[in-house]
């Protein structure tokens, strides 16, 4: 037998007994490693959540995003947000005169990494957190903190179910269920023709999977019953088979639930195969990341926005001077947006907590369940516009938007284009 | 340490010795995170489905787990069984491409059915353990009855058969092995401990979709055991610990954390081309373990000599 699965070389001749390790010579050796692990695993010591909040290095939060792996564009635009926040913050004075101290830690794109992370800024004594970047990592990590009674701003999770895990669970992020139905109807009323809607969704991503039952019960409830629903993979390039079915449909009108790489190919390829009517996006494709792949087909396309760059108001007009500033002159994103908003909520919360029950004067088991109460009864303004919470930790948003991008003449970059 | 990274860890150590069983017939099986998909599913739809199973719906009964982890790695071996005698018709890199399509299916499947979850998966898995130093405690003492049995293999006739096909798989079978049925039993107890070990996993990491069980964990853990070294019960362990410990032990490193895991990915094979632990560092270590305890014996002996030494006559 030769072949790659013979990954050693036999060596040595004592492959006769096979490796022997006589009874006592195992039992030591099993007693090391339990022994071992029992004194890495029990930390003695006083209990942390009863010493006062470390104020030393400043106001300690924590923010888990998705720095590495497939979701890093993603934690990549957050990270960005949180840190312009807090430059903001702290260049007015921090948590009344204290600055905050913000560390982030990478979860990677998967639970596993989630939980380490969550579990590594809990332990660091951080008075709440913000994150983790995907709704699947929030399933994971978020029990953690609720166990340990530690107050979590989720500043992209859609999925249903988030702020349910917990009383200390909340999300400045607008679920789906409230966004997508908004583009429908913003496309029926741009074209109240429509009779025929064809469906695409990748079935192994759950962002896609869970926005698509919104998109297909909204479409219903319009009296739109989809005509097709076509089923990819997040990691497809090629469409072709799924276009050519659902154009057999004759739909003139295409929702799809798709991230921004595979959707802005499955873009170009309806376009390209001879799809003329109107498309309608989730939240996925809310990024500029998806111009340099449809290029000039983009146009046109519709989607429903939880924050638009458009909005005059001093709170958003504060947040694009510090995007634009830092990166010479671009359109910010809404997850970027929206991870601003839940610093600056955390900072706002701080601050009327400390003024009305001083940060030093309590342990950090008392002033984590007093931040999570001040976080949900207060109305913040944001870049997002007004915001406030339910008592469970959902987000109520005033304004949502619908947007149309268009794209340049050279078809290169573009812009999300508000309706009114 | 946390207890959670050490829990994470266990896993990985567990996860290693499921890649190395079948390794250890000289079959290159990247099966074993099917499995573990299958045992997690068990263990997530029972515990959150079925109210003796459910608990409190926050915290469930311990026997409630042993009985999933006994139900999920039974599952995952049936399946094992089921298949094994065909999937193991194949050798080498053929079987390898056989078990990642094994894998791609039971992902697919775990997509599609009706009450899986879809790409979300399954969430709100009740614990049975209230902090994850419990979790560990209990993943340590499987871990140590696991090594012990992998440890005892060595010793009896199957597992002398399945280092006599690995040698020679020709000569084995010249010599009365019946190496189909070696192969099959060594599959079969790969996939238990997978699908025991996901029941377990499933719990503890509170959530459970398809994204369990794919190509890119099937690399993962047959790296444990190729860092590690595949010919000794503690090469995969040593692997799984070590390679599921460092991204997290890196963190201080910053940005470069990633870039120095892979760096040491790839030094670990350069340097070490048997895996980290041999069966010569084995022996080594066990005469050594032994050793230091004798020692630390005969200071006793003297200690006590000394202590009682005036009061001679």
């Amino acid at each position: 037998m030769a072949g790659p699965f013979r990954l050693q070389r036999r060596t040595e001749p004592s492959a006769r007994t096979g490796i022997g390790l006589g009874g006592r010579q195992l039992s030591a050796l099993s007693l090391a490693l339990l022994g071992s692990a029992l004194a890495l695993g029990g930390c003695g010591g006083p209990d942390p959540e009863q010493q006062p909040v470390n104020l030393s290095q400043g106001v300690p939060l924590g923010a888990v995003l998705a720095m590495s792996g497939n979701a890093n564009v993603y934690g990549q635009d957050q990270n960005t947000g949180l840190n312009l926040a807090l430059a903001e913050v702290n260049g007015k004075g921090g948590i009344n005169g204290k600055p905050l101290a913000l560390k982030i830690e990478d979860s990677g794109s998967d639970e596993p990494g989630a939980n380490a992370a969550f579990t590594l800024q809990i332990n660091r004594g951080v008075l709440a957190l913000i994150g983790p970047t995907l709704s699947q990592q929030a399933f994971s990590a978020d029990p953690i903190a609720q166990r340990r009674r530690v107050p979590v701003v989720a500043p992209s999770n859609t999925a249903t179910g988030i702020p349910e895990i917990g009383h200390f669970i909340s999300r400045v992020s607008a679920q789906s269920s409230v966004i997508a139905p908004l583009s429908i109807a913003k496309a029926l009323q741009l074209n109240p023709g429509i009779r025929r809607a064809a469906v695409f969704y990748a079935q192994d991503d759950a962002y896609s999977s869970a926005e698509t039952t919104i998109f297909q019960q909204a479409l219903t409830a319009k009296g739109l019953k989809p005509v097709t629903v076509q089923r990819t993979q997040l990691n497809d390039q090629d469409f072709q088979t799924q276009i050519t079915a659902a154009l057999q449909q004759k739909p003139d009108l295409v929702v799809l639930s798709l991230q921004a790489v595979d959707g802005g190919n499955m873009i170009r390829q309806l376009r390209e195969l001879g799809y003329k009517g109107a498309i309608v996006v989730g939240n996925g494709m809310n990024t500029p990341n998806i111009y340099p792949i449809c290029q000039k087909y983009c146009d046109g396309i519709l989607i429903a926005q939880a924050y638009s760059p458009e909005l005059k108001s001093p709170a958003n007009r504060a947040f694009l001077r510090r995007f634009q500033a830092s990166q010479g002159g671009a359109i910010p994103p809404q997850l970027t947006a929206q991870a601003w908003t839940a610093l600056q909520v955390l900072a706002e919360a701080l601050q009327r907590l400390d003024r009305r029950q001083p940060l030093q004067q309590s342990n950090l088991a008392e002033a984590r369940q007093a931040l999570m109460a001040e976080i949900l009864s207060g109305t913040y303004q944001t870049p997002l516009g007004e915001i406030r919470f339910t008592p469970e930790g959902e987000v109520i948003q005033k304004d949502f938007f619908v947007a149309q991008v268009r794209m340049d003449p050279g078809g290169k970059s573009g812009r999300f284009a508000l309706l009114p | 340490m946390d207890a959670g990274l050490l829990q994470q860890m266990l896993i990985g150590a567990l996860l290693g010795l499921s890649v190395s069983l079948p390794l250890r017939c000289g079959q290159l099986s990247l099966a074993t995170p099917g499995f573990f998909a299958i045992g997690g599913t068990v263990a997530a739809l029972l515990s959150t489905r079925i109210p003796a199973f459910a608990g409190t719906g926050a915290t469930s009964p311990l026997p409630a787990l042993l009985l999933e982890m006994g139900l999920g790695g039974l599952l995952a071996g049936l399946l094992a069984w089921a298949i094994g005698g065909t999937v193991l018709r194949l050798r080498g890199i053929y079987l390898a491409i056989a078990t990642i399509a094994l894998v791609e299916i039971l992902r697919v499947i775990t997509l599609n059915l009706p009450f899986t979850g879809g790409a979300l998966g399954i969430f709100g898995i009740p614990q049975p353990f209230a902090t994850a130093s419990g979790y560990a405690g209990f993943t340590l003492v499987l871990l140590a009855l696991v090594c012990w049995l992998c440890a005892r293999l060595e010793q009896l006739r199957l597992g002398r058969a399945m280092a006599a096909i690995r040698d020679d798989e020709l000569a084995a079978a010249c010599v009365g092995i019946d190496t189909a049925a070696v192969k099959l039993n060594a599959f079969v107890l790969s996939a238990l401990l997978a699908g025991v070990t996901g029941a377990l996993a499933a719990h503890f990491l509170n959530s459970w979709n398809a994204k369990v069980g794919s190509f890119d964990a099937s690399i993962t853990t047959l790296a444990f055991v190729v860092f590690g070294g595949s010919r000794t019960w503690l090469g995969p362990v040593i692997g799984g610990l070590v390679l599921t410990a460092l991204p997290e032990l890196l963190r201080p490193v910053g940005d470069l954390r990633l870039i120095v895991f892979g760096l040491v990915i790839l030094l670990g094979p350069v340097l070490f081309p048997q895996g980290l632990i041999t069966p010569q560092a084995l022996h080594g270590l066990g005469h050594g373990l032994l050793g230091f305890g004798q020692q630390l014996r005969g200071y006793g002996h003297q200690l006590l000599e000394r202590a009682s030494g005036p009061r001679r006559p």
